[in-house]
């Protein structure tokens, strides 16, 4: 108990830290977490609580993501989304595959690492955005677009990774049949849902933390993962009012994802010895394989490679979803590979994210004295 | 010209976006963000890098007072707010800087209510306010006085009792 206390106490720290730095939290919690654990000092330990605590911060963080995932939106989005996507979807996915294979990785392992190669933050990414203040951009929209699409594809990687050694087919019926049901409980629950949400007491978010409970433990019973649960939750519930149940999680989200990050770190274990060449390759590979799919989406979408740079510097970070996937399906190794990689390219990825511009300028300058003008691209 | 439209667009994460071109051809956008600020870009005619700036909820109240014509000066704030379910009841509020004329006399004294048909609702002093001051209330100097009334009224206060 005392370690899940120090370990929150120095994110804490870091918290306030990086963000007077405004730069991202998660690598320095995953960092913290390695310097308090197994790997560093020793002092922190994973036991019964933080492994609740743990499982708690992944329910949440899909739980969310699930809210946000409006299918009706992306259906009326979905040539601008379809081709951004597919290009990073290739792009990283094969780099990341065959980098991993090449490396020595089995080849369920080198799935697992290219999966969590090719999926970007969205937190970061959005923040980013946000704080550099590029939203006026017109790659803005394509960024934001591309991360619903790779959560998207995150999800159907979930649905195949879990089904395991069960039929395809029947796993697919279930998860769908999941989906209907609760669709079926938020539509024809609507009214009392929203009632509830309105309730200004403690009502709302109890029942928001039940209700995500209570769904994730029905796992059990069905032979559906937790994770698949809570996400088909949040896209059922997303028909509702997303904005208050994003409003009645976001504590748990906050405070459980810290832990489940922290502890990711303290259960990082350099004792199978470290491959620092791997791992060196590994984050070159994804900066510079998003650097491609970056440009080729400029030059497809905005017929810019340009812009695909403003693209790839907001799109550089791995986060929350990597560090998922990781200690869903990760052994050891691959855990580590990971957790090197979310660190490395989340912290470049925090200054190309806001240097972008500059850099996009000084290419443009520097295109200019040597050829005919470009072409400038407005904001639309 | 009604050739202005207004696109809005929800961006998922992000919040909501409003978007509209000038005549001019200048673009204004504005990001209601999640986060609960609200940012404000503008991008020139022909050029390609907008500027940007984020604002607290009340900092865009207060842009969007000034942009609706409603700021007189710095110090005079006036909204109207119009009631379309009561036939379209307009009211005005406008605030005013007791000037040192009339400071030191009551509310009774100055015959607002006889003289404009407007009331003092409310004064300023100091930071401290004072809601619905009774007719025996004494103006200081460097009171804000906000006062309630149709707008003719409020111009009659601003032309009989600002000059006393």
């Amino acid at each position: 108990m005392e370690g899940i206390v120090l370990a929150l106490f120095v994110c804490l720290l870091l918290a306030l830290i990086t963000k007077y730095l405004s730069v991202p939290a998660i690598p320095f919690y995953i960092l913290a977490g390695v310097l308090l654990g197994k790997a560093g000092l020793g002092l922190v330990t994973s036991d019964v609580i933080s492994r609740f605590f743990s499982d708690m911060g992944l329910i949440f963080l899909l739980f969310f993501m699930g809210l946000g995932l409006k299918p009706e939106r992306i259906a009326a989005n979905r040539s601008a989304v379809l081709t951004s996507g597919i290009i990073d979807l290739n792009v990283n996915m094969i780099i990341g595959f065959v980098g991993a294979y090449l490396l020595g990785f089995s080849i369920m392992e080198s799935l697992i690492v290219a999966s969590a190669f090719y999926i970007s933050s969205t937190a970061m990414a959005i923040t980013s955005l946000i704080e550099n203040r590029k939203l006026m951009l017109r790659e803005a929209e394509t960024v934001i677009w591309l991360m619903v699409f790779e959560d998207l594809i995150l999800i159907i990687f979930l649905a195949i990774i879990s089904a395991g050694n069960q039929n395809l087919i029947v796993f697919l019926v279930k998860i769908l049949g999941v989906l209907a049901v609760l669709y079926a409980l938020a539509h024809y629950g609507k009214e009392f849902l929203i009632s509830i949400l309105d309730r200004d007491d403690e009502l709302p978010i109890i029942f928001t933390f039940a209700a995500v409970l209570t769904t994730a433990s029905f796992s059990m019973y069905l032979g559906v993962p937790e994770t698949m649960m809570v996400i088909a939750l949040g896209v059922a519930f997303a028909t509702t009012d997303p904005d208050a149940f994003e409003q009645h999680a976001r504590p748990f989200k906050d405070v459980f994802l810290v832990v489940f990050f922290v502890f990711f770190g303290v259960t990082i274990d350099f004792s199978g010895g470290v491959n620092w060449y791997m791992i060196t390759i590994i984050c070159l590979l994804a900066i510079v394989s998003k650097l491609i799919s970056g440009i080729l989406t400029g030059i497809f979408i905005h017929g810019s490679a340009l812009s695909g740079l403003e693209i790839w510097g907001n799109t550089i970070g791995r986060g929350e979803f990597s560090i998922a996937i990781a200690v869903l399906y990760g052994s050891s190794i691959v855990g580590t590979t990971i957790a090197a990689m979310v660190i490395v390219t989340s912290i470049i990825g925090s200054f190309t994210a806001k240097y972008s511009t500059s850099l996009r300028r000084g290419i443009m300058h520097f295109g200019r004295k040597k050829s005919p003008p470009h072409r400038v691209h407005l904001g639309r | 010209m009604s050739a202005m439209s207004l696109r809005s667009l929800n961006l998922p994460g992000v919040g909501t976006k409003y978007e509209f071109e000038t005549d001019k051809g200048d673009t204004v956008a504005i990001f209601f963000t999640k986060t609960g600020t609200i940012q404000m870009y503008t991008l020139q005619k022909d050029c390609h890098t907008p500027s940007a700036a984020e604002m607290t909820p009340v900092e865009a109240r207060r842009l969007g007072n000034i942009l609706s014509g409603a700021i007189i000066e710095a110090d005079q704030e006036s909204v109207e707010i119009a009631f379309s379910a009561l036939a379209d009841l307009r009211v005005t509020i406008h605030s005013f800087l007791i000037p040192k004329a009339i400071a030191g006399r009551t509310i009774e004294d100055l015959q607002i209510r006889a003289k404009t048909g407007a009331t003092v609702i409310a004064v300023c002093r100091h930071d401290r306010n004072i809601v619905n001051p009774p007719p025996a209330f004494v103006f200081e100097t460097g009171d804000a006085a906000l006062v309630i009334g149709e707008s003719d009224q409020i111009r009659m206060f601003e032309r009989e009792i600002m000059v006393e």
